[in-house]
């Protein structure tokens, strides 16, 4: 089945869910305020240690000492949205053995779990993303894109991230299929999340060695190259080639995660699920 | 399990001694009991554990892997902040075995579906149960990382060894548990009347982890300061290991205030429990 073929008639439904997704992040909005000030405070201690860092040099890498600090605004701000702290809510429904219930409905469980987590990335970048972004640009001084160019390539890098992210989590979650407990699988995988995807640490500031093993795997398209462009460090053609290379892995892994996730409900049929 | 609760009554009339054998038994007899239920699932387990550290891990190879395009940080050496970090890692996790039952988390789940009239109900002290109830087992990995990451800091930091260096280290140690401990107890005991805004009690226990794991003097004045005299974390470990290494306090504070961990922190646990206390007559009290 082709992918415009399947998504046509289907794509009210995936809309729907997508928006109802974005709702549901409002919900508790007292708990969100209190995300936003823990989110801030470590903002602000991993700061201290990046300023620490440069002391007296102007610039390291690409990064000017406010370029560091925008890179620190950056990730806070993308925590959320982009979940790197990891995401187990479809784990969970195989766990739970609700997932047969999914399987009921006629759609496509990928897209559908893609849709949902595109809405709840975008209410999460409206609660949180943007609110930070904000505090960081006034006490801070974080910049923004620069001109039309940055802000547009900076956006479909940043849709991009969400895809090569929200793909890899799927597959991480699609060990519950094998695994009675895929948590322990799923913790390693943030941790390797964490510092592949330049969340930790700009991947710039690595030595060469680390930096070339890193270009070889998805983890930097899930939000280092948005950082570098957003930043100005990558510009033009540059900016482009990272951006294809996030388009790349974003094909590369939904279609992993969709034979991975068809392989798994075969083995869900066969034990009876 | 061999009926742990039934021996209860006569043992609590054979003076102290015993009554604390018999809840050390207790205590011992909950947690094998988890670690046995958690160690069911073998490759999950050690994925797990292994994944546990190895968020850690990431963290502090990702400061190790950039100090050397840096230099220093602010005349820190690795060596120097792996003794800070270590220090505070294992402090943590060490914290974290004996007190996750009070973590606010773990303990609203227990209010909140009512398992935690349960507790109430058994003939065992609460608090003992509290600490018996969420034992878990995979964070032990993290302990051998921070010893890694802590004897690194020792031998690459460069101070000298003496047996009082090593004494005020095991004393920053024990600060810190029970420091932190404390912070858990009253996160908890808040659940008792809210469960939202509970999520700031982390600020102050991961954020002060955090905090406590580099350098103080890399925060500028108004944070150094907070936290040296309003909450007062870098007497658990920032001014011991200044002292170690040799370094003067800062605001010209004497060299005594490197030893006070081992007192501030049984301080700020004991009043925690006194909070926990409060918490309890009004969680009764409600009738729920």
């Amino acid at each position: 089945m082709s992918i415009s073929s399947f998504f046509r008639p289907h794509a009210a439904l995936y809309a729907a869910v997508a928006r109802l997704g974005f709702r549901r992040q409002f919900a508790y909005p007292q708990a969100a305020l209190w995300g936003l000030i823990t989110n801030l405070f470590f903002g602000l201690l991993r700061i201290a240690v990046l300023v620490a860092l440069f002391g007296q040099q102007p610039q390291v890498a690409g990064y000017t000492v406010q370029d560091a600090i925008t890179y620190t605004g950056l990730t806070q701000a993308l925590i959320m949205t982009l979940s790197l702290f990891g995401w187990t809510d479809f784990m969970r429904t195989i766990h739970r053995g609700e997932i047969v219930g999914d399987l009921l409905r006629p759609h496509d469980l990928l897209a559908f779990w893609a849709a949902q987590d595109a809405g709840r990335a975008a209410g999460q970048f409206v609660l949180r993303g943007l609110p930070m972004l904000a505090l960081f640009a006034v006490v801070w001084g974080a910049t923004f894109p620069a001109g039309v160019e940055g802000w547009t390539l900076t956006a479909l890098s940043l849709l991009l991230a969400w895809a090569c992210g929200f793909a890899f989590r799927f597959l991480v979650n699609c060990a519950a299929f094998w695994s009675p407990d895929a948590v322990g699988i799923g913790r390693f995988a943030w941790a390797v999340l964490g510092l592949g995807s330049g969340f930790l640490m700009p991947l710039a500031f690595f030595p060469p060695g680390v930096q070339q093993v890193l270009a070889l795997t998805p983890f930097p398209s899930m939000m280092n190259t948005t950082v570098e462009v957003w930043l100005g460090v990558r510009t033009g053609a540059q900016a482009l080639a990272g951006l294809t290379v996030q388009l790349g892995w974003a094909l590369a892994l939904f279609a992993l995660a969709a034979a991975v996730l068809s392989r798994g409900l075969r083995r869900l049929e066969a034990a009876g699920g | 399990m061999d009926r742990p609760f039934a021996a209860s009554p006569q043992d609590q009339t054979d003076g102290p001694l015993a009554s604390a054998t018999h809840h050390l038994r207790l205590y011992f007899l909950l947690l094998r009991a988890q670690a046995r239920s958690q160690a069911v699932y073998r490759l999950s387990f050690a994925l797990d554990a292994v994944g546990s550290a190895f968020i850690t891990l990431a963290e502090f190879a990702a400061f190790a892997l950039v100090l050397p395009r840096f230099g220093t940080l602010s005349g820190w050496t690795l060596g120097e902040v792996a003794l800070l970090y270590g220090l505070a890692e294992l402090a943590f996790v060490l914290m974290d075995l004996l007190f996750g039952g009070f973590d606010a988390p773990n303990l609203s789940q227990h209010v909140r579906s009512g398992s935690f009239n349960t507790f109430l109900l058994r003939p065992a002290p609460l608090r003992l149960q509290i600490f018996g109830s969420d034992f878990a087992l995979r964070r032990v990995t993290r302990i051998f990382l921070a010893a890694g990451i802590l004897a690194y800091g020792v031998s690459a930091s460069g101070a000298v060894w003496t047996p009082e260096a090593t004494l005020l280290l095991t004393g920053s140690v024990v600060g810190m548990i029970a420091f932190f401990g404390g912070l858990f107890v009253i996160g908890g005991t808040l659940t008792f009347w809210t469960v939202e805004s509970v999520e700031a009690m982390n600020v102050l226990t991961y954020g002060g982890r955090t905090l406590i794991s580099y350098p103080m003097d890399i925060y500028g004045q108004f944070l150094r300061k907070t936290f040296t005299y309003l909450l007062p974390a870098a007497f658990l470990s920032y001014f011991p290991v200044l002292s170690v290494l040799g370094r003067p306090l800062p605001d010209g504070l004497p060299l005594v205030a490197a030893y006070l961990s081992p007192l501030i922190g049984p301080l700020m646990l004991a009043a925690a429990f006194a909070f926990w206390r409060v918490g309890v007559r009004h969680y009764g009290g409600t009738g729920t």
